[in-house]
C-alpha cells in the first residue's frame, strides 16, 4: 500500500461530516535582525557554531530591553527560540562581569534539568568558565556548598526557593550580592492559589536581595494571556515591558475542531472522544506521519496508548509509538525526547507534560482529546505541530462536556486573540500570613516596612500575639522553635480531594479520578450514579475520613441529583455596581454546605423514581464571592419562574466562568439563592472554592456584562429543545416551556434600561 | 494606615533615636544607658556586667573555679597534667594540645532559640571556659534581647580564640550557627577567622557508639564522666525559657539555663581530660571495647606503631573484643608484608574461629599460601574448604553474594589449573 502524504489526508479530512470547523493559519516569514553588536565575541561565535548568525526580532527586543535595565515579559509560542530570550543577557552580562549571578525558576524539577543540558551546550562553546547547576531535592549534598559559592546561574523550583533557599540565605551570600537577573519560565503556569503563593515567595527573595543590596531584573517568558503584563506585575510587583514581537518562521497551519457524532439525542451525549482519537490518530501513523495526542489525564494516555500500539501492531514496532506523561523516569523521557527528535519515534501519547517547553523538535500532527481547559494551554499544545517549513495539522477533538461543546460552537471566541486571564491573588490573607511567617524568619520586620507593597504592621502584631514574633524597639524578630517553611506547601494540600476508586474488577482496583470535597457532597454520596468519561458507575462506599469513594460500574436507566443545603453568609461587601435590574457585589462570604437528600430521575423521561438520604457533615468555608442581587422589578415576578430563570443561568455560569478566568471546573462554585440570607433578594452567588480566594470572583465581577452576553448567547444556541445539562441543566418531565421561559428572563435582566 | 500617619505615629520615637546616635558617648550618659538595663541590680547580684556597643548591649558573666574544683570524675585542674602528657606523647592526633598553651583552649557551647540552622533562629547564649595556671573562668555572653547581637558578637569576638575551641559537636551545629548570625552582621563587627578545633563529639561517637544508649552530652556524662546534676534544666526547654525571659527579662527566668550551659562547658573539660586520658593511656586501658576503638582510631591516623601496641593489648585481654584485634593487627602485618606473622594470627584464627571468621581468613590464607608461599597445595585445600562453608553459610541464612561467590569460584578454578600444570 503506498503511503499517503499529510496534504491527501488533510484534504480528507475537509470531506469529514463530523469537522465543524476550519482555520487555516498563513504561513509566516522569520523576521530576523544581526546580532547586537556590543554582543561578546566569544558568546556569538558559540551561538554561530550552532547555526544562529541572526536573531529573530522578539530575542532582540527582549536583549536590548533587559540590557536597559527593564523587566520583561516575553510572549513566545511554542519553538519560537524563547530560551535565547533569557539565556542571550544573562550570558552575555557573566562574560562581562564573572561576579553576576542568575536566578532561573523553572515549574518543575525535570524543566530546570532540561534547560541545564541546552544551556551547557552552549557555554561550552563560549569557552568561558561559567558555571550553571540545578538546585533541587536530588542535587547532591557534596556539590550544594559549590554551587552556592559558585554557580553564576542556579536553575530551580519555586518550591526549593522557598524551603531550602530563603531561609538559609546567609549560605547564599554570594548569589544574593551580585543577584542581577531573576528568569522565570513558563510564566502562566504560576496562576491560582499556587501563582499566589508564589508571587509570595518573589516578594521574599526581593526583600532578601535589597538586605545584600542587589536589584534583579526580571526576566519573564509566558505562553500567550491576555493581561500578560498585568500578571507578571502582579507575580513580581515590577513594572513590565512586554515582548511579543514574534519573529520566528513557521509553515501553514490548519487548524480543526472536531466533534463527534450524537450517540444520545435526549440527554445530547456524544460518541466518546477517545475513541475518535484512536480512529483519527491510526490514520497519520499508519503513513508514518509524527503525531503527537494529547490527552487530559495520566491514566487516558495509557489507554490511548495501548489502543494505538493495538492498532497498527501489524505496520510498525510498538517502541515507535510511546507514552509520556509524569511518573516516567527522567532517563525514559530523555530517551523518547531523543527518539521523537530524530525520527525514530513516530507517535507520542502525552499528559499535559509535553505542554511545557521539553525540547522534541517539531511534529507534524498533534490531535487533543478534549478541550485542554484554557485557550493558553491549547495553543501550547498546537504549537507541538508545527515546523517552520511545510504544513501541520492540528485537531481538536471535542468531549460532550459543556466547555468543550461551548468552544466547538463559539470557533470566534478561541481564535481571537486570548481572551483569558491569569488570576491571582497574593494577599489572600491565609496565604499572606504565611509568606510574612517565612519571611520574619528569614529577616525581622521594622515597623512601618511594606511587604510587596501592602501594610502588614497589623499582620504582624497578630503573629506577636500569636507568639510567634517578638516585637522590641521597632523590630519583629521570629520567636518560635518552629521553622515555617516546612508547614507551608505551595501546592496546597489544604483543599483535599476525594479520591474516585474503580472497584468493579476483583482484585484490579483501580483509581479513575478525584474531586474536590465540596462537588464530592453531592456527587459521589452513597447510592450516587458517578458518571466518567460517558460510564455510568454506581457510589457503593464514601469514605469521608479517608477522602475515597468506592464506585462500581452499573448500566442503569437513571441518574441520580442531589440537593445540597448551601448557606451564605456576607461578611463584609467590597465594592458594588448598579446596573438597570440588578446590583453586583464582591466581597467576603462565609459559605456553609450539607447534603441532605438526593433523588434518582428516570433517564428518558425524567420522572422522579426514588430518593434517599445523604448523611455526610456541614462543611464551612470562608472565601470572596460575587454575587448578583436582581432588582425589585424582577423579583416580583412569578416565584417558580424566577427560581427556574436562577437555575438555568446558574447552570451555564457553571460551564462558562472557568472559561473566562482560566480555572478549573471545581474552583469556582455558582449558588442561586430565591432569599439571600443577608438581603431577602434573589440571588446568584459565585464563590472562590479556596479558603481566603485567589481572585476568580473578583474576575467575574470585573467581566460581569461580557459573561452575561456570552450565558444568553450560549443557550439560545443550544441545539436542545427544552434545557439540557449541557445548557440550563435538566427540566422535569412534562414542563415544556422552561428554556423559553429563561431566555426571555434574561432579555429582561440584560436589558440596558 | 498610611506610610505618612505611620511617621507621625512614629515620630517621637524616630526623632529621639535619631538624636541619640548623634551625640558622643560621655560620662552622665553611660548612666543613662545602664538605666535602659532592665533589673541591673539583679543581674549584678549574679556577677553579671552589661557590655555596650554600638547603642545597644549584651550581658556578660563570669564565674571563677578553682582548680580543685571536682566535676564528676575529674579534678578541673587535671587538665594541666593532661596537657603536659600530650607535650611528650610519641604520636600526634586531633586531640592532641601539643603546641598550645593549657589556658588556650576555649571550651565552648551555645543555646539557641531553635534547632534548625536557618536565619530564624539564632544564638542567644555563648558560653566557654578557660584554664589558667591558677583557676577556672567560666565567661557567658548573653543576648538580653533580639537585635542586640552585634553588641554580642562584638563583646565574644574579641576575647576568642578561634584555633583552639573544643565542643561538643560544633563543627555542624555550633560554628555554622555562628558563622549564619557573623553574615547577618558582618559589616559591624570584627571578621569572622579561619576555624579549626577539637570536637569531642566525634571522639565519644567513636568510644561509646556501641556501649551507650545515646551519645548525648547528657548521657556521656552521667554514664562515663560521673556527673550528676541536680534541677537541671534539659537543653531542649532552652528555647521556651528565652522566649518567656523575653515577656519578662526578669535574670532568674533565664537563670537555670546560664547554669545549664555553665555547667556543659565545665563537662567540656572533664571529656577532654578522660578522652585524652583514653588515648595517652591506652595499653594500659581496662575496658576491651575502648581499648580496640582506641587503637582503630590510632590506625585510622596512621600512628601504626601505636595501633600495634594497643591492638597486642586487647589481645593480651582474651575477651571477644581479642579476636577482632588479632584480625585489625594481621591486616597490619599484611600490609607490611610480614606474612609469617600474619599467617600466624590467621591459622589460629582458622583453627578456633566459627564459620565467618573461617571464611574470612581461610581467603587470607589461600591469597597468602598461593602467591607469597607458592605452595598451591596448601592454598587450594583452603580455597575448597573456605567454598564449602561459604555454601553452608549461605544455605543457613538464606542469603547469597553471586560476586563472592564467583570470586571463591574463580581461585578454586585457577588454582585447579595451577595445579595440573
Amino acid at each position: 500500500m503506498k503511503k499517503k502524504t499529510l496534504r491527501e489526508l488533510v484534504e480528507q479530512l475537509r470531506d469529514d461530516p463530523n469537522v465543524v470547523y476550519w482555520h487555516e493559519i498563513e504561513p509566516q516569514e522569520a523576521n530576523t535582525v544581526p546580532m547586537p553588536e556590543h554582543l561578546d565575541l566569544r558568546l556569538r561565535t558559540a551561538l554561530e557554531k550552532r547555526g544562529i548568525a541572526s536573531l529573530y526580532t522578539h530575542q532582540a527586543s527582549a536583549f536590548e530591553a533587559v540590557r536597559n535595565g527593564k523587566h520583561i515579559v516575553a510572549v513566545t509560542p511554542t519553538a519560537s527560540g524563547k530560551t535565547l530570550c533569557y539565556n542571550l543577557p544573562v550570558l552575555q552580562a557573566i562574560a562581562e562581569n564573572e561576579h553576576t549571578r542568575a536566578l532561573y525558576l523553572f515549574p518543575t524539577k525535570a524543566l530546570a534539568q532540561d534547560q541545564k543540558s541546552e544551556l551547557h551546550e552552549i557555554i561550552e562553546e563560549m569557552g568561558v568558565p561559567i558555571h550553571s547547576y540545578t538546585y533541587d531535592g536530588d542535587t547532591p549534598p557534596s556539590i550544594r556548598q559549590k554551587i552556592r559559592k559558585a554557580g553564576h546561574i542556579v536553575m530551580t523550583n519555586p518550591d526549593m526557593l522557598h524551603s531550602a533557599i530563603l531561609p538559609h540565605h546567609t549560605k547564599w551570600v554570594a548569589l544574593f550580592e551580585n543577584l542581577r537577573y531573576v528568569v522565570i519560565d513558563e510564566l502562566h503556569t504560576y496562576r491560582g492559589v499556587f501563582g499566589s503563593h508564589v508571587a509570595n515567595v518573589i516578594r521574599r527573595l526581593k526583600r532578601i536581595c535589597e538586605f545584600y543590596g542587589s536589584r534583579p531584573t526580571f526576566i519573564c517568558a509566558s505562553a500567550t494571556l491576555s493581561n500578560c503584563k498585568e500578571f507578571a506585575e502582579r507575580l513580581t510587583g515590577e513594572e513590565m515591558t512586554l515582548i511579543d514581537n514574534n519573529g520566528a518562521p513557521r509553515g501553514r497551519k490548519h487548524f480543526v475542531f472536531y466533534n463527534p457524532p450524537v450517540v444520545h439525542s435526549s440527554l445530547h451525549i456524544r460518541k466518546s472522544a477517545t475513541a475518535e482519537v484512536n480512529r483519527l490518530a491510526k490514520q497519520f501513523l499508519e503513513n508514518g506521519i509524527q503525531t503527537i495526542v494529547f490527552a487530559r489525564s495520566r491514566v487516558r494516555v495509557e489507554l490511548i496508548l495501548s489502543h494505538l500500539q493495538e492498532l497498527i501492531k501489524d505496520q510498525l514496532d510498538r517502541k515507535t509509538i510511546r507514552g509520556y506523561r509524569g511518573g516516567y523516569l527522567p532517563k525514559e523521557r530523555r530517551e523518547i525526547e531523543k527518539g521523537l527528535r530524530s525520527g525514530e519515534i513516530i507517535g507520542v501519547v502525552s499528559t499535559n507534560a509535553l505542554e511545557l517547553g521539553v525540547d522534541i523538535g517539531q511534529l507534524q500532527v498533534c490531535i487533543m482529546t478534549g478541550y485542554p481547559g484554557t485557550v493558553a494551554s491549547t495553543w501550547q499544545q498546537a504549537g507541538r505541530a508545527g515546523r517552520r517549513h511545510g504544513d501541520s495539522l492540528v485537531i481538536m477533538v471535542a468531549s460532550s462536556n459543556p466547555i468543550d461543546q461551548y468552544i466547538v460552537q463559539h470557533p470566534e471566541y478561541f481564535f481571537q486573540r486570548s481572551p483569558e486571564t491569569a488570576r491571582i491573588n497574593p494577599d489572600n490573607i491565609l496565604i499572606l500570613v504565611d509568606h510574612l511567617k517565612c519571611a520574619a524568619y528569614e529577616l525581622p520586620f521594622r515597623q512601618g516596612e511594606k511587604f510587596g507593597g501592602v501594610e502588614v504592621d497589623e499582620v504582624l502584631e497578630f503573629l506577636t500575639e500569636q507568639k510567634v514574633l517578638h516585637h522590641r524597639a521597632g523590630k519583629w524578630y521570629w520567636m518560635s522553635d518552629a521553622f515555617p517553611a516546612h508547614d507551608i506547601s505551595l501546592r496546597s494540600a489544604s483543599q483535599e480531594n476525594v479520591v474516585i476508586i474503580d472497584i468493579s474488577e476483583t482484585g484490579n482496583h483501580r483509581v479513575i479520578g478525584e474531586m474536590d470535597r465540596f462537588s464530592a457532597m453531592t456527587l459521589l454520596h452513597e447510592e450516587a450514579i458517578y458518571l466518567h468519561e460517558g460510564v455510568q458507575y454506581q457510589v457503593e462506599k464514601l469514605d469521608w475520613e479517608e477522602k475515597k469513594a468506592y464506585v462500581r460500574e452499573v448500566n442503569v436507566e437513571y441518574f441520580t441529583d442531589a440537593n445540597l443545603a448551601v448557606q451564605l453568609h456576607v461578611l463584609e461587601e467590597d465594592r458594588n455596581e448598579q446596573r438597570p435590574k440588578l446590583s453586583l457585589h464582591y466581597g467576603d462570604v462565609s459559605v456553609r454546605a450539607m447534603a441532605t437528600i438526593f433523588k434518582k430521575i428516570k433517564l428518558s423521561t425524567f420522572e422522579n423514581i426514588g430518593s434517599g438520604p445523604i448523611h455526610l457533615p456541614e462543611e464551612e468555608l470562608h472565601t470572596t464571592a460575587t454575587w448578583i442581587e436582581l432588582g425589585e422589578e424582577l423579583a416580583q415576578m412569578d416565584a417558580p419562574l424566577v427560581e427556574q430563570a436562577l437555575v438555568g443561568i446558574s447552570n451555564v455560569l457553571r460551564h462558562l466562568v472557568p472559561i473566562f478566568v482560566m480555572c478549573d471546573r471545581t474552583d469556582i462554585h455558582v449558588v442561586p439563592q430565591m432569599k439571600a440570607l443577608h438581603s431577602g433578594m434573589p440571588t446568584i452567588f459565585l464563590y472562590d472554592r479556596y479558603p481566603g480566594g485567589v481572585g476568580l470572583s473578583e474576575a467575574v465581577f470585573e467581566r460581569y456584562d461580557e459573561i452575561m452576553k456570552e450565558v444568553k448567547h450560549f443557550i439560545e444556541r443550544c441545539p436542545c429543545e427544552n434545557g439540557c445539562p449541557s445548557c440550563i441543566g435538566v427540566i422535569e418531565a412534562g414542563n415544556h416551556s422552561v428554556k423559553k421561559n429563561v431566555i426571555a428572563f434574561l432579555h429582561k435582566l440584560l436589558a440596558s434600561e | 494606615m498610611s506610610m505618612k500617619s505611620k511617621l507621625a505615629r512614629w515620630k517621637e520615637q524616630l526623632a529621639s533615636r535619631a538624636s541619640v546616635q548623634e551625640k558622643p558617648p560621655s560620662a552622665p550618659l553611660e548612666e543613662q544607658r545602664e538605666k535602659d538595663v532592665p533589673f541591673l541590680d539583679e543581674w549584678r547580684r549574679k556577677n553579671v556586667q552589661p557590655f555596650f556597643f554600638d547603642g545597644d548591649y549584651c550581658l556578660v558573666r563570669e564565674v571563677v573555679y578553682p582548680l580543685d574544683y571536682q566535676h564528676g570524675r575529674y579534678r578541673l585542674g587535671e587538665l594541666h597534667h593532661i596537657h603536659e602528657r600530650w607535650q611528650d606523647a610519641s604520636f600526634a592526633h586531633p586531640l592532641s594540645s601539643k603546641g598550645h598553651e593549657a589556658c588556650d583552649l576555649f571550651f565552648f557551647d551555645t543555646e539557641t532559640t531553635g534547632l534548625s540552622s536557618g536565619t530564624g533562629h539564632f544564638i542567644f547564649l555563648l558560653g566557654h571556659a578557660r584554664v589558667y595556671a591558677d583557676r577556672v573562668v567560666v565567661r557567658q555572653h548573653f543576648l538580653p534581647h533580639p537585635g542586640a547581637e552585634v553588641a554580642l558578637y562584638q563583646s565574644f569576638l574579641s576575647e576568642v580564640d578561634y584555633t583552639t575551641l573544643v565542643t561538643y559537636n560544633g563543627k555542624a551545629f555550633d560554628w555554622p550557627k555562628v558563622k549564619t548570625r557573623h553574615t547577618l552582621i558582618r559589616d559591624a563587627v570584627p571578621k569572622l577567622p579561619a576555624f579549626g578545633h577539637f570536637d569531642l563529639y566525634h571522639a565519644a561517637k567513636r568510644m561509646w557508639k556501641q556501649k551507650l544508649e545515646s551519645v548525648r552530652l547528657s548521657n556521656v556524662e552521667k554514664e562515663i564522666l560521673q556527673i550528676e546534676r541536680e534541677k537541671d534544666v534539659p537543653g531542649f526547654l532552652a528555647p521556651m525559657m528565652y522566649m518567656d525571659f523575653l515577656s519578662t527579662p526578669h535574670p532568674d527566668r533565664i537563670f537555670p539555663v546560664l547554669r545549664h550551659n555553665e555547667l556543659d562547658v565545665l563537662s567540656l573539660i572533664c571529656l577532654y581530660i578522660h578522652l585524652s586520658k583514653q588515648l595517652l593511656e591506652a595499653p594500659q586501658l581496662k575496658d576491651a571495647s575502648e581499648q580496640l576503638e582506641t587503637a582503630r582510631w590510632l590506625e585510622t591516623l596512621g600512628e601504626t606503631n601505636a595501633a600495634k601496641s594497643v591492638y597486642e593489648r586487647v589481645i593480651e585481654k582474651e575477651t571477644k573484643e581479642a579476636w577482632q584485634a588479632k584480625w585489625q593487627l594481621s591486616l597490619l602485618y599484611k600490609k607490611e608484608k610480614r606474612y609469617k606473622d600474619a599467617v600466624e594470627i590467621w591459622e589460629q584464627l582458622w583453627q578456633h574461629g566459627n564459620d565467618t571468621w573461617k571464611i574470612k581468613v581461610g581467603i587470607e590464607l589461600a591469597k597468602a599460601y598461593e602467591h607469597h608461599f607458592r605452595d598451591v597445595h596448601a592454598a587450594h585445600r583452603y580455597a575448597i574448604s573456605v567454598y564449602e562453608r561459604w555454601k553452608a553459610l549461605s544455605r543457613s541464612y538464606k542469603q547469597r553474594d553471586d560476586a563472592q561467590e564467583m570470586e571463591l569460584i574463580k581461585r578454586i578454578e585457577r588454582l585447579k589449573r595451577k595445579l595440573s600444570h
